[in-house]
């Protein structure tokens, strides 16, 4: 099919519309002057600065191992819970329970993170746990923050593929759970990865909710990156952005490959079945 | 069960993240960029106590913080008006104990004296930098625009003759009504801490006059746009237009400079104070003892460029930033003043008159 140059245009600047900014950004990274609307040059200063930062990559190695923490702990509650909404048929109370998961989806940031922290402190003082705030209560908050999300994403997928393969696998002999470990979670795999991407850049992204539940020596990437802002943001934060950038660039483009070539083993071993 | 053996780690993990150091640690909330990180390293090595350091960038965030309650914060640095004294009326703040801070004698009595508005008594915290509310400015590109402009009087800001030339390289006014009305007041010969329904309208009519010619309110990143020159002339804290100046020169840009007004200028004392329920309020005590020591203040006033309270610091300080009267001005003069944040009913008033004037009409 022959598109016109109108659609062509439109193409060109709806993608320039997504990525001229980032491009942007990547561009004055490596820009030496201090001051990041004024180009002179090129220079790798600031990933040396980047480097000696240790206050910018403590914030980061914090905020990846709690968005991992968290994304792993949602998707494991996030499945139970869509598990139960797609497979237990119309148990009563089905409607309010999935009303009162997805109502999670429209509550504000605001109001989840002052609820958490008002909840934490009063946990502290009625029964001593989670002492103080950290690292701990984000995580903690992260998790109820995506684990709507995930349930969502993993309901959606069940309801989708149906439960034909369960039942067969019941039938032949296996027993409920050997049926959900062998037929379901597989069935599932790529569910679970959707799901725990979506977790893990929920915790990743999320400045309103970490500010409140966060505590004395626990401040997050996003948390540092926007408390930096008050005097003007430094080159620095073009270079890190940029050195994340490559990263997640790299992973998604090693997930899309194993992708491919779990997709090639496959296609064969069906055509001869 | 291999799963179990699988899930131990995530568990390890989870458990670290509660795991608490058992040596001593002190917990600071400062504002941004606000400190030589050097004095923080050499706190450690002298005591043994480790410093777990966090910023914030905004007062509303602070007092969020420490009035939910056991924030876990051991010193706090609240600015004197309106936050510091709003902390002591919540008797959110531990009263200092000066028998743990022999090195309180090197703070200046005269400013010690001005904080006792916020503070009767000095009991609940100790200045730890200080500043005015004056004009940052691009002299050439003003004078460029309005030759023979007043550059050392808030004619520059609030005349409309003189706001209306410079509309085109960029005004900026701090997005702050508690810093600004009280010199708007002062400006009209009014009392700044007025609470009269009259006298503010008188300030928005005035403010309104210049409002067409305001490009932004910056609450953050004014500093950036003088220093890259995308405004020219900036009403804000002496020490973020000091900052802004050092960036200039470093890139090559146009001069930028501070001037606390001729007229008058308002003081702002920014608090070293320990929120009543810090978990290790005698390390507290003990960081405040080591911050008001000369040499320390004037590490840190040459990093940030705020001058402190300690006069024994003086000879210890570069002197760009100590002999520039604008800077580190003489406060023996009485053309620098403080201000007592309004009781709640007028903040009220001033809150709304000062949406409509960041709105424009």
């Amino acid at each position: 099919m022959r598109r016109g140059w109108f659609l062509n245009v439109c193409l060109l600047l709806g993608y320039a519309f997504l990525y001229v900014p980032v491009l942007l950004l990547v561009a004055t990274s490596f820009n030496p002057n201090r001051l990041t609307t004024v180009l002179s040059g090129f220079s790798l200063r600031w990933y040396a600065a980047l480097w000696a930062d240790d206050k910018l990559i403590e914030a980061a190695l914090l905020s990846l191992r709690i968005a991992a923490v968290s994304a792993t702990g949602a998707t494991v509650l996030g499945t139970i819970a869509g598990f139960a909404l797609a497979r237990f048929g119309r148990f009563p109370g089905r409607g309010a329970f999935a009303a009162l998961l997805s109502a999670r989806l429209v509550l504000p940031d605001v109001l989840v993170g002052l609820s958490l922290l008002l909840l934490f402190v009063q946990m502290e003082q009625t029964i001593g746990w989670p002492q103080g705030r950290g690292a701990l209560t984000i995580t903690l908050a992260h998790v109820s923050v995506s684990l709507s999300y995930v349930a969502i994403v993993i309901e959606a997928r069940l309801t989708d593929a149906g439960s034909e393969l369960e039942d067969a696998a019941m039938d032949l002999g296996a027993s409920p759970l050997a049926a959900f470990g062998l037929v379901t979670l597989p069935l599932l795999a790529p569910a679970l990865l959707s799901g725990w991407l979506l977790a893990f850049t929920l915790s990743l992204d999320d400045l309103v909710v970490a500010t409140f539940v966060s505590g004395p020596g626990a401040s997050t990437l996003p948390m540092v990156v926007f408390s930096a802002l008050r005097l003007g943001v430094t080159p620095e934060l073009n270079a890190l952005a940029t050195v994340i950038l490559a990263l997640v660039s790299v992973s998604l483009g090693g997930a899309w490959f194993l992708q491919q070539r779990a997709g090639r083993a496959v296609v064969p071993g069906q055509a001869g079945a | 069960m291999g799963w179990v053996r699988r899930l131990v780690p995530v568990l390890l993990l989870l458990v670290g993240h509660a795991a608490l150091a058992q040596d001593r640690v002190l917990n600071v909330y400062n504002w941004t960029d606000y400190i030589d990180p050097k004095v923080l390293e050499r706190f450690t090595s002298e005591t043994g106590i480790k410093v777990r350091y966090d910023v914030y960038d905004s007062l509303e965030t602070l007092e969020g913080k420490l009035l939910a309650g056991n924030s876990g914060y051991d010193i706090v640095v609240p600015t004197a008006e309106p936050t510091f004294s709003r902390l002591i009326a919540a008797k959110a703040l531990l009263p200092l104990d000066r028998s743990k801070i022999p090195h309180w004698s090197n703070l200046d009595p005269k400013l010690m004296q001005r904080v006792e508005v916020s503070d009767p008594g000095n009991r609940n915290g100790a200045i730890y930098l200080w500043g005015t509310i004056g004009l940052g400015m691009i002299p050439e590109r003003i004078q460029a625009l309005d030759p023979g402009a007043p550059l050392d009087s808030w004619d520059l800001l609030l005349k409309p003759e003189h706001a209306k030339k410079l509309a085109d390289c960029g005004i900026s006014v701090m997005d702050s009504a508690i810093d600004t009305i009280p010199s708007v007041l002062k400006y009209l010969g009014r009392n700044p801490e007025s609470t009269d329904a009259k006298d503010l309208a008188d300030v928005e009519r005035t403010l309104m006059t210049i409002r067409p010619y305001i490009r932004t309110f910056a609450s953050g990143g004014a500093v950036e746009a003088l220093a890259g020159g995308q405004t020219c002339l900036s009403m804000t804290y002496s020490g973020d237009v000091i900052q802004a100046a050092a960036r200039a020169k470093e890139a090559g840009q146009k001069t930028v400079r501070y001037v606390a007004p001729k007229e008058f200028a308002a003081l702002t004392f920014d608090m070293l104070a320990v929120p009543a329920d810090a978990p290790h309020p005698a390390e507290a005590m003990q960081f405040i003892n080591f911050l008001l020591q000369p040499d320390v203040m004037a590490a840190i006033t040459n990093q940030v460029r705020y001058p402190n309270a300690i006069p024994a610091s003086r000879d210890a300080i570069t002197p760009e930033v100590r002999d520039d009267p604008n800077v580190y001005p003489d406060t023996a003069s009485p053309r620098f003043f403080t201000v007592r944040a309004t009781p709640q009913a007028a903040d009220r008033l001033r809150t709304r008159m000062w949406a409509r004037f960041k709105a424009g009409h």
